[in-house]
């Protein structure tokens, strides 16, 4: 659902490690562990391998120790903030398959550029380009959802004016849930990237103040680690 | 940025279809990690995950494949 997820639709070239979200159910988590045997997945930091931790929102870390796979990093969330339930996101998935039969369920553009959406820096040029890479793949056969999507998530200045100047009559309906869409619509591009930039902070705030209370957890979670 | 303002290579990149990306990010990665790179996270003082002793116990000042041979003065 991240990086690698990230790597297939365009918006990164290589991915260190990668992210799993889950479904949350203990079947599955039987499933996760026999699959994480097989890579020799060995846990790493905390929070430990809980469902309830991952229930509240907690990332798993793992690293592998099989031949093929080793030293790769495994990352494992049943929740994410913000967004919908597994079942959703499952029902809205880009899926693929390779010559070999290898099967990739990626979360939908829509969804991952929800789920960047984070405190780290480094989130946000990545949801930049999942948008413009969606724009320029669906623009000729938009739909009124592509059209939300892009109203509502474009961060680029160019593309939000000329989004505004395609579909005047949307952008000026979605301005009351994003009002910086009236600085596109009047061009005022300085205006509108100090207002992109204030839009990023609020969101990183938000994530933060999701983060705090598990952030606290995990300082706990360390102090019992430590202590045993 | 718009599609337009993308350098070429990163068009070119996006000219693949998204198996062939996922193929040569998998080759990128393998001539990283032989190359001597380190699949531990990069520093991220940004993220909740950011946490260098419990991530990277053997690297030096957080560079991939560093080892400290003499710790400077000061």
């Amino acid at each position: 659902m991240g990086g690698q997820a990230c790597v297939f639709y365009g918006a990164a070239q290589v991915s260190k490690d990668i992210d799993f979200l889950v479904l949350a159910e203990p079947e599955n988590f039987l499933r996760l562990q026999e699959a994480l045997a097989e890579l020799q997945a060995e846990r790493i930091a905390v929070p430990p391998f809980d469902p309830a931790a991952l229930a509240r929102g907690h990332a798993v870390h793992f690293r592998c120790r099989a031949p093929d796979a080793e030293g790769l990093r495994v990352d494992v969330m049943t929740r994410l903030r913000a967004m919908p339930e597994f079942a959703s996101l499952w029902e809205r998935r880009t899926a693929l398959v390779d010559d070999a039969g290898v099967e990739y369920h990626l979360l939908c553009i829509p969804d991952l550029v929800q789920a960047k959406k984070t405190q780290r820096s480094k989130d946000w040029p990545v949801i930049e380009l999942l948008v413009t890479i969606h724009y320029r793949e669906n623009a000729r056969a938009a739909t009124d959802d592509h059209v939300e999507f892009w109203l509502r998530e474009a961060r680029t200045p160019e593309l939000l004016v000329e989004l505004c100047q395609r579909f005047p009559t949307q952008a000026a309906e979605l301005t009351a849930c994003r009002p910086l869409i009236r600085l596109a619509i009047e061009s005022s591009l300085d205006d509108l990237r100090t207002a992109l930039d204030a839009e990023v902070r609020a969101e990183q705030a938000r994530d933060r103040d999701y983060w705090e209370p598990l952030r606290r957890e995990l300082e706990q979670f360390r102090r019992e680690h430590r202590n045993r | 940025m718009t599609y337009d303002q993308l350098p070429d290579e990163w068009k070119e990149w996006l000219s693949l279809s998204p198996l062939e990306r996922f193929a040569r990010g998998e080759r990128m990665l393998v001539e990283y990690i032989a190359m001597g790179g380190s699949l531990d996270p990069d520093p991220d003082p940004t993220s909740p995950f950011d946490i260098p002793e419990e991530w990277r116990p053997d690297v030096a000042h957080g560079r991939a494949g560093l080892r400290l041979l003499r710790r400077g003065a000061g």
